[in-house]
């Protein structure tokens, strides 16, 4: 440090110059504008590579996550924010009774219903009617009650007439088998009286009531909680697992089959509009359907499938009931149409070569059988026609012909859209249907929206986009309404939120973009950033490591003499 | 001895419980995935094909069976016997057939697709035959078969499948319910290692070859010329075409993995049991064709009984409906007819179902071309003047 010869110049440089000096030649001292150029260089790369390179390279390999209220939808998943019930209201009139009497009757019935329900989210709530024409049987009103789903106020479940008739011991009832409509007679004697706290014809009309929405509760319960409780727990799963998933839109695709040439046509635009329509209109508001048709000739078994045996006492073709699943030959069958986005369910009309006719199931000489979750069967043995050639199948299916097929189909469209069996009223199974799809709607989007939750938590490099969180803010508003249309008791507006938070959860989940397939692991990075990184990298470090010594030794260098002095 | 008989009783419900949970799946579905292109990797399509052939003669019907191929060994010019695609030196079995439905052919074969098949991030467009439309109920199987290495599967030489990536999708078709069980095999190089990262439950798999091992081909056709079959999926083959005979076999997973001979596939088969629950005491039991098989317990009506949901009860209710409809629609029409005479051409029922229309041509868009053009000559004057400016001023 004694050697005063140049501010600048680094002290280690110094001692080599000054020790080595006799021997070797020394480069000439670095001017202090050679200096201040160099560090300007440095600090410019620098200044490139943090405030332009650093920016863009994060930019770049950054993926786009938009936010998604994650704790909200994990607790729809949970079940935490919304418990669904279903408040069914039911009208009562009762035109032959004084209102004192009515109440009365209306205030025990209601008392018996709440002491023999057991499952707290399913109840019926009475509601006296006073005036006579909601009495009389109004149908229009009650084929569009389901249709309606804008309608204010709690729908109308039910109207029961209570009536008296003469010659009656006890009480009893009849259900309108095509309308909502419970028609309960009692002997007038039967006439409660304000003193008796229990009388029998509450009680029968509380059991009545109960009996028939046992099923409803039963698959409710199977479907919140998984079990049944009480009703036939079997045919219950049984029914659930062979009807369709729930789908917006069902395509229903019907196919004439048959080995030979005849018949090559049937009246099936007439069939379809008179036997079918009226059901299909009926389930407009749970689904829409398209329908294609086909006619198929020469359609051959496949040479797997067992033929059919001729049973001498039956005087019959017959299939065995376990072969029947081979019956259909889907290699050869042009049964997929895979047109518009839909499931496909599928009934085939199969019409016996007149060698094979009549053609039955040999254990109950049945003609039609259910696949489940894919469609029906028909078999249509039509009267042959004889002539000097043999016996043939007619040509043309009238639509009477057609009749009994597509009246099965319609049965059979019923079971494998999952309506209930009970109870013996179509618009009230309709209905049932109604509030179990809203109730499997609200679960299959709610457990939708927990899957995505989890999804973005555990794959941290797939991309989420906007859409993705603007349909989960959709489904999850939807959702809300319908749960509070649920406990409204208006399940038509229900199922209607429903079908939207369902579409929208599986629009949300299913985004294109998000594919993770952006996995690479560690190695493979150290790969692809080691030949850029490695050339660049090490003269910008090496330097700026230079540098930065340069610097420290300065300061050193200048404090030193200030120390001294 | 009451021990006994409580003994066997606790078998039996055991039993019976078994049967409930295998009763539970609804439909089944198979994805078979070849993932190399070329004549000389003519065993790779001729082993899915093979498995193509047998899931469908055990029942899959083409609507559930994803095939995947990346190239056309029946119309390749090398192909000495044009049209079809043998997967044994007899030549016996022409396993193009006339009837195979192809779902992703050639440079549709990517990673990208398969991926989005199996968690069906796919475009609305994509047509039904070309997704896999399993559901909660569903028991799939996916094969795979190509060239591999460690914890890698190579797509058509160009990309590579890992094994992380297959796991991930796997454990995204778990989360939305997309199967309910599956059956993972794979055939390749070193192809233990594929699975090794799976996570999601309910998944039994079983590869050709452990780390370090190669998966060989079982023999070559001479006429043909290459390989037409590798070892593993051939003897897996043999047991699948001589002892699952009928779609009603009861033979179970455990028999299939017990077949395995490692003197005669020349590597070690790796079976991995730990997702299923119950692991592999569970998972043996379940029979081969619940993955390779379809289901299908058909449900015979009988048009006598009249329990509540019968055919009959509801035929007749539909039958009153069908009648409501009509005495709507005739009164409907009779209203129609009395206000207005001129509507007499609308249709009676209420119902519309969709009418054919001939569709005619339209026009794609409908901005004008001409402010287009404009556009553009203007942008190409404004070029030129830039262009004219700067070398003027640059001179």
């Amino acid at each position: 440090m004694t050697n005063k010869k140049g501010d600048q110049e680094s002290p280690k440089a110094l001692a080599n110059s000054t020790s080595q000096s006799a021997t070797q030649r020394v480069p000439p001292p670095e001017t202090s504008e050679a200096i201040h150029t160099r560090f300007r260089v440095i600090a410019a790369f620098w200044a490139v590579i943090i405030f332009l390179g650093f920016p863009i390279w994060w930019k770049t390999t950054s993926i786009y996550r938009a936010h998604l209220p994650i704790q909200e939808m994990v607790d729809w998943d949970d079940g935490k924010i919304c418990r669904p019930v279903f408040p069914l209201e039911i009208h009562v009139a009762t035109p032959q009774m004084q209102i004192s009497e009515s109440q009365h009757l209306l205030r025990t019935t209601q008392h018996t219903l709440d002491d023999l329900n057991e499952f707290a989210a399913h109840h019926l709530r009475l509601k006296p009617v006073n005036d006579t024409s909601a009495s009389t049987p109004d149908e229009e009103h009650n084929v569009d009650a389901i249709g309606n789903a804008v309608e204010e106020g709690a729908e109308i479940a039910l109207t029961v007439r209570v009536l008296s008739q003469e010659g009656l011991v006890s009480p009893r009832s009849e259900l309108h088998a095509d309308t909502t409509q419970l028609d309960v007679f009692y002997p007038p004697n039967h006439v409660p009286l304000p003193s008796s706290s229990n009388p029998p014809l509450s009680a029968f009309i509380a059991k009545e009531l109960q009996g028939l929405y046992s099923e409803e509760k039963a698959t409710i319960g199977h479907i919140l909680s998984g079990e049944t409780a009480g009703f036939d727990s079997e045919s219950i799963s049984r029914r659930l697992r062979r009807s369709m998933k729930y789908a917006d839109t069902y395509h229903l695709s019907f196919s004439l089959f048959t080995p030979g040439p005849a018949p090559s046509s049937w009246d099936i635009e007439n069939a379809v509009k008179e036997y079918l329509s009226p059901l299909l209109h009926a389930f407009a508001p749970i689904s829409n359907f398209t329908i294609d048709t086909q006619v198929q000739l020469y359609a051959t078994f496949s040479p797997m499938a067992p033929p059919p045996v001729y049973d001498e006492g039956e005087a019959a073709w017959t299939l065995r009931k376990e072969d029947l699943s081979a019956f259909i030959n889907a290699a050869e069958w042009p049964l997929n149409p895979s047109i518009g986005s839909g499931p496909t369910l599928n009934f085939i009309l199969y019409v016996p070569a007149p060698s094979q006719s009549p053609l039955v199931v040999k254990e109950n000489r049945a003609s039609s059988w259910i696949v489940p979750q894919w469609g029906g069967v028909y078999l249509l043995n039509p009267t042959l026609l004889t002539d000097q050639s043999g016996q043939s199948n007619p040509p043309y299916l009238t639509h009477e012909s057609l009749r009994p097929a597509f009246m099965t189909f319609s049965h059979q469209l019923l079971t494998l859209l999952g309506t209930p069996t009970t109870p013996a009223s179509l618009p009230l199974r309709l209905q049932t249907l109604t509030r179990v799809r809203a109730a499997t709607l609200l679960l299959s989007a709610s457990s939708t929206m927990g899957s995505l939750a989890r999804l973005t938590e555990s794959l941290p490099s797939i991309p989420i986009p906007a859409t993705v969180a603007s349909s989960v803010s959709t489904t999850l508003s939807h959702l809300s309404a319908t749960c509070s249309y649920l406990r409204d008791g208006r399940f038509a507006a229900a199922l209607a939120s429903a079908r939207v938070a369902e579409t929208e959860a599986e629009r949300s989940f299913f985004e294109k973009s998000m594919v993770g397939q952006v996995y690479f692991p560690d190695e493979h990075k150290v790969a692809v950033y080691l030949p850029l990184l490695g050339p660049i990298g090490v003269p910008l470090l090496v330097s700026l490591l230079k540098e930065v010594k340069r610097m420290i030794a300065r300061r050193k260098a200048n404090k030193a003499p200030a120390a001294s002095n | 001895m009451i021990s006994l008989v409580s003994r066997s009783l606790q078998l039996l419900l055991l039993l019976l419980i078994a049967c409930t949970a295998t009763a539970e799946h609804t439909s089944n579905w198979a994805v078979l995935v070849s993932t190399s292109r070329f004549w000389f990797n003519y065993r790779h399509l001729a082993n899915v094909l093979s498995l193509y052939r047998t899931v469908k003669r055990l029942g899959i019907p083409d609507s559930q069976i994803i095939l995947m191929l990346p190239d056309d060994m029946a119309c390749n010019p090398r192909n000495a016997f044009p049209g079809t695609v043998y997967s044994n030196a007899d030549r016996a079995v022409d396993l193009y057939g006339d009837n195979i439905e192809v779902d992703y052919r050639g440079y549709e074969v990517t990673v990208e697709n398969f991926i989005r098949l199996l968690t069906d991030r796919l475009d609305e467009d994509v047509p039904r035959s070309k997704r896999l439309g399993s559901d909660a109920g569903s028991n799939v199987l996916v094969y795979m078969t190509g060239h591999g290495g460690d914890q890698f599967l190579k797509f058509q030489d160009a990309e590579e499948i890992g094994a992380w990536d297959l796991a991930d999708a796997f454990g995204q078709m778990w989360e939305k319910k997309r199967y309910h069980e599956l059956l993972f095999m794979i055939d390749t190089c070193q192809a233990n290692t594929m699975y090794t990262h799976f996570y999601s439950p309910n998944i039994v798999a079983t590869g050709s070859s452990e780390l370090d091992q190669s998966s060989y081909s079982h023999h070559a056709d001479n006429d043909v010329g290459v390989a037409v079959i590798d070892r593993w999926t051939y003897y897996v083959l043999e047991f699948l075409e001589t002892q699952v005979t009928s779609a009603n076999s009861k033979l179970n997973l455990g028999d299939l993995f017990d077949s395995y001979d490692e003197s005669k596939i020349h590597s070690q088969p790796g079976v991995r049991w730990d997702l299923f629950p119950g692991g592999e005491p569970e998972g043996r039991l379940r029979t081969v064709v619940d993955f390779f098989g379809n289901v299908q317990n058909v449900e015979v009506e009988n048009a006598n009984a009249t329990e509540p949901g019968s055919l009959k009860e509801d035929l007749a209710e539909i039958a009153k409906l069908v009648e409501k409809w009509q005495r709507r629609d005739e009164e409907y029409s009779a209203i129609l007819n009395n206000s207005t005479q001129q509507t007499e051409n609308r249709p009676s029922s209420s119902v519309h179902l969709n009418q054919k229309k001939t569709v005619g041509p339209t026009r794609m868009t409908d901005e004008s071309s001409w402010g287009k053009r404009l556009v553009g000559l203007s942008v190409i004057g404004a070029c030129t003047a830039i262009w004219v400016a700067g070398s003027y001023l640059g001179r």
